[in-house]
């Protein structure tokens, strides 16, 4: 009992701490700058919406979020399969080989984006992939694959080896192993994974900056960053364009969570 | 948050301008000097710039120019400062952005100069509408590549209705006066100086009137940069314990204090004196200040010593692209641009000085400050610094000094580094 | 919990190698290529735009080890803050899971909510902890000042001895609640049955915990005390949105150092910091999951 209410009061007490610097946002995206300031942490005196209308009229939101949605769904969808892949045939690979390529490609996780940047920027230069999508999903793919194949491999290599040799026995292939058994039992790991992925892929901002010049492709947070130079020292208007361009990203984060739960209990064999 | 903050979130800017600075040179070498093809007026200009805040009045004003100038439209071309310091050059080479743009002072300046993106600018004959002494920033070699367009006091705000009851109605002119005035602004229950110490970009400006008048020359920064003036130096220590001094005056927990609380305590009258700059002005205003306001440099000489009485800087020089197809348009707006009512016009839509002679401002805050620009006044020292590690040693040290820290040990712990940094 | 299998003795299908082929092929030409150009600029002192560099050997190694109080000071900081991060994040974490592993609508909001600040862009993240650090205006002093507990009131990120530690407190606060769906997914893959046996058995939640929890959370475990090191390393878009660039020495890490080396012209150099920075965290995360591996077996 006493545990149920200090759970309870856990659980409480870090939503608090969680709710309360996001309300100053919220709050802040209907205030005034002095008023910001006065009382950043209280309700909005006379809400307004003018921060919003502006935060519309004045950037290219939209057309920003649509390619940023393009290209974070198609970068998720690739990593995911490439990952999956690469976790799988790594998984199965017995012996010091499977370790090795495994540890070939997951200690990319710990080289520093500003450490091979400069490399990767001509040679996507010569290929003619600045400024492109494309050259951007390949990016996304290429820095997260690593982090990818170490949490689905990690995950895969618990599998046990049992259910494998005995599909292989009723005639299962390799390719039908991995559609059949290791990416459903790996539910978990790739709902995880995909949260991931969807989190870093869509707020990148390091890449589109280095990479895109022209206006049409820019991506959101590329877009919030020449609405935050436009509007500087505006800060609810700032907080509304953080709002605005936050909401869609909760609402897919609810609704995936929902689908990860239906991944993990829909799994046909459990541990 | 600054406009440095979206720098760490970018991240790649300097390795972005490092690699446009690369391909640079040798590929349009051909283009430094003169104008290259048609020199008439007609086509599209691309206005380049990162004052994103301006847009509203350079709307204005091109609608007002293209009334007149129906051959030429001019599209602006905004982006985030960082993100210009580091792919102006890159986004530049091409010619199709940036017909008219701007260079930072100091090192983009130079490098665009190097690399032959400016136009000497001496045929156009606007050089001659510019304050001579205010647009040396934009010249190199003795040739006029581009023109200071907006000028601020890298130098202490104040708010002078306090000032005025403490018995200043003219900030001090000397230390022991400067120390007085603080002090009896403090017997009012005010806080004398409010000092965003935890911005570093701003709390840095205080530098630059604290040190234009010990520095034994004008390039005091850029000696102490090359080895040949030590942070040990009297000099400095000097300087070292007059920030020491202020340290009695400033708010509680000075060192953990960003640049917009300060403005805030500025605006509402809490303190009297704002440590960063001119270029406060506006935003002080927006935050309701409504009191009148004019700069107060400290001066750390004795009376009637002081060769300098403010520091001020050239934040962008305007130049005109060397690969752009439209530099007879580009020239037209540049011309447009000089005439000292469209200055007027601009200085007044943006809250900053104006190096064209004969302006006139409407605002209250420019007019009385802009006295200043006939005063012996020192471009800021500050931006001597090339290397960004030994200008962040250097103005800790002021911090740390100002902070309680012996003047001789913050010294001593910044030239350690800057001893490193020349080494290596 | 197995015995080692005779797997090696069969042959291995040539198909599981054909499975990661795609993956490392981009991984190869478009990562470790240019990250193998980058070791290959550490010896160098190519300043990032000239044509032209000399070879320095070991020069960049010896000065970042020995001569470069910059250098040494990120190091330490960031060291400071893995620690305190990769501590605090991963109980935090694991606690909160652990109340939140049920399927309830409530757990589900919460996940999320708690999930909510990992969304957020580190421009945002940084200003509202700027506001919340603030001396002057911000809630922690206000709150203190309201106890009457001011002698307790402190300006934080200003303070040059614990603001690496408040940074961290942001950091945790950013990134916890990725941690808890890592976390979540690893509990929720344990079999029930084991818990209703041991319910049988009569074991308290606190037994359930240590004898079947906590052995089985491993895999989620040394995701998430992996990542949580990597990322205490890299939180670049942090340091800088919160404390500016260049970020006040009290701040600066290992990531930020490298960045104002590539702003000083130093590439040569910020390359041979890169790869000491890899280094370092190689050598971390494999003794961390010794450590981890050692920690669970004692327990179990």
């Amino acid at each position: 009992m006493t545990g149920k209410v200090l759970g309870f009061g856990i659980r409480s007490i870090y939503a608090v701490l969680i709710v309360i610097p996001l309300l100053v946002v919220l709050f802040g995206s209907f205030k005034t700058t002095s008023e910001i300031f006065k009382s950043p942490f209280a309700p909005p005196a006379s809400p307004s919406l003018a921060n919003y209308a502006e935060a519309f009229s004045g950037g290219s939101l939209i057309g920003a979020f649509a390619n940023s949605a393009m290209i974070t769904t198609t970068s998720v969808f690739l990593t995911l399969f490439l990952g999956s892949m690469a976790a799988y045939g790594l998984s199965r690979i017995p012996g010091w080989r499977g370790w090795l390529l495994f540890g070939f490609i997951v200690i990319g996780m710990s080289v520093p984006v500003q450490a091979n940047m400069i490399p990767q920027y001509v040679l996507f230069g010569s290929l003619g992939l600045l400024d492109t999508q494309l050259g951007l999903i390949i990016i996304n793919i290429v820095v997260t694959l690593p982090v990818s194949v170490f949490i689905m491999g990690g995950f895969m290599r618990t599998l046990p080896a049992e259910l494998f040799e005995a599909a292989e026995v009723d005639g299962a292939g390799p390719w039908r192993n991995y559609y059949q058994i290791a990416l459903p039992l790996s539910a978990p790991s790739i709902a995880a994974t995909a949260t991931f992925l969807f989190v870093m892929h869509w707020n990148d901002l390091l890449y589109p900056l280095l990479f895109i010049s022209s206006e049409e492709k820019m991506t959101l947070p590329l877009a919030l960053l020449r609405f935050q130079g436009e509007y500087m020292t505006n800060y609810p208007l700032l907080f509304a364009g953080v709002v605005l361009t936050s909401i869609p990203v909760v609402v897919a984060y609810v609704f995936l969570q929902r689908f990860f739960v239906a991944g993990i209990t829909g799994g046909a064999v459990k541990g | 948050m600054d406009r440095r903050g979206f720098l760490g979130v970018a991240g790649a800017f300097g390795a972005a301008g490092l690699m446009s600075a690369c391909a640079g040179p040798g590929s349009t070498s051909s283009g430094a000097g003169g104008f290259t093809t048609d020199d008439v007026a007609t086509g599209e200009v691309s206005f380049a710039h990162w004052r994103g805040e301006d847009r509203k009045i350079f709307k204005e004003l091109i609608a007002d120019f293209t009334k007149v100038e129906s051959e030429i439209s001019v599209a602006q071309d905004i982006s985030p400062s960082d993100d210009y310091e580091a792919q102006a050059l890159r986004r530049m080479r091409n010619g199709s952005v940036g017909d008219v743009a701007p260079a930072f002072r100091g090192a983009q300046f130079e490098s665009f100069v190097e690399s032959g993106f400016f136009v000497d600018l001496e045929p156009t004959d606007l050089t001659s509408r510019y304050k001579a002494e205010l647009i040396t920033a934009g010249s190199a070699d003795g040739v006029q590549y581009g023109y200071p367009y907006q000028i601020v006091f890298n130098d202490p705000i104040a708010n002078l209705d306090i000032l005025e009851k403490a018995g200043y109605p003219e900030p001090a002119g000397d230390w022991d006066s400067y120390l007085d005035m603080l002090d009896k602004i403090q017997s009012q229950g005010v806080t004398p100086i409010a000092m965003p110490g935890a911005d570093a970009g701003n709390a840095g400006q205080l530098i630059n009137p604290m040190i234009m008048n010990l520095g034994p020359t004008e390039d005091m920064c850029a000696k102490i940069e090359s080895g040949e003036y030590k942070l040990t130096d009297d000099w400095f220590l000097e300087m070292l314990r007059k920030y020491g001094e202020l340290g009695d005056y400033v708010q509680p927990n000075a060192s953990g204090t960003a640049a917009e609380p300060a403005q805030q305590m500025f605006a509402t009258g809490e303190a009297a004196i704002l440590a960063t700059g001119s270029y406060h002005m506006a935003s002080v205003r927006s935050l309701g200040a409504e009191f009148p306001i004019d700069i107060a440099p400290p001066i750390t000489s004795d009376p009637g010593q002081a060769v300098y009485l403010a520091a001020y800087n050239a934040t962008f020089i305007l130049g005109i692209n060397s690969a752009s197809e439209v530099q007879g348009a580009g020239i037209a707006w540049l011309e447009y641009l000089s005439r000292p009512e469209v200055a007027g016009a601009y200085a007044d839509g943006t809250a900053q000085f104006s190096p064209v002679k004969g302006v006139e401002y409407e605002n209250p805050d420019l007019d009385r400050v802009s006295s200043w620009l006939e005063k012996d006044i020192l471009l800021a020292p500050r931006y001597q610094f090339t290397d960004l590690d030994m200008r962040a040693a250097v103005e800790d040290s002021c911090l740390q000094a100002l902070t309680g820290t012996e003047p001789e040990k913050a010294a001593e712990d910044a030239q350690h580094i800057v001893d490193q940094r020349i080494d290596s | 919990m197995k015995d080692r299998r005779r797997r090696s003795s069969r042959r291995t299908p040539w198909a599981y190698f054909v499975f990661p082929l795609p993956a490392f092929v981009l991984y190869v030409v478009f990562f470790v290529i240019p990250t193998l150009q980058t070791v290959q600029y550490s010896i160098t002192n190519w300043d990032g735009y000239s044509a032209n560099y000399d070879l320095v050997g070991l020069d960049n190694f010896a000065r970042a080890v020995t001569g470069d109080a910059l250098f040494t000071n990120a190091f330490v900081n960031n060291m400071k803050f893995m620690m305190v991060v990769v501590v605090g994040q991963t109980v935090l974490a694991l606690i909160l899971s652990v109340l939140l592993v049920r399927n309830t609508k409530t757990t589900i909001f919460l996940r999320a909510l708690y999930f909510f600040p990992t969304i957020l862009s580190s421009v945002s993240v940084g200003f509202i902890w700027k506001f919340v650090y603030d001396p002057n205006f911000g809630v922690i002093n206000g709150l203190l000042g309201r106890l009457g507990l001011s002698e307790a009131q402190s300006s934080f990120l200003g303070n040059d001895d614990q603001a690496i530690y408040w940074l961290s407190i942001t950091q945790i606060w950013f990134h916890a609640g990725m941690m808890v769906v890592i976390f979540v997914a690893g509990l929720q893959a344990i079999p029930a049955e084991l818990y209703e046996s041991a319910e049988v058995d009569g074991a308290s939640r606190w037994q359930q915990f240590w004898s079947i929890t906590w052995p089985l959370i491993a895999p989620a475990m040394s995701i998430v005390v992996a990542y949580t090191t990597i990322q205490s390393f890299k939180a670049f878009d942090l340091v800088l949105s919160i404390s500016g660039n260049p970020p006040s020495s009290s701040l600066d890490i290992l990531s930020t150092r490298i960045y104002s080396s590539f702003a000083n012209s130093e590439m040569g150099y910020a390359a041979t910091e890169s790869v000491l920075f890899i280094a370092a965290i190689v050598a971390i995360t494999f003794a961390l999951r010794r450590f981890l591996r050692l920690v669970q077996r004692g327990e179990s």
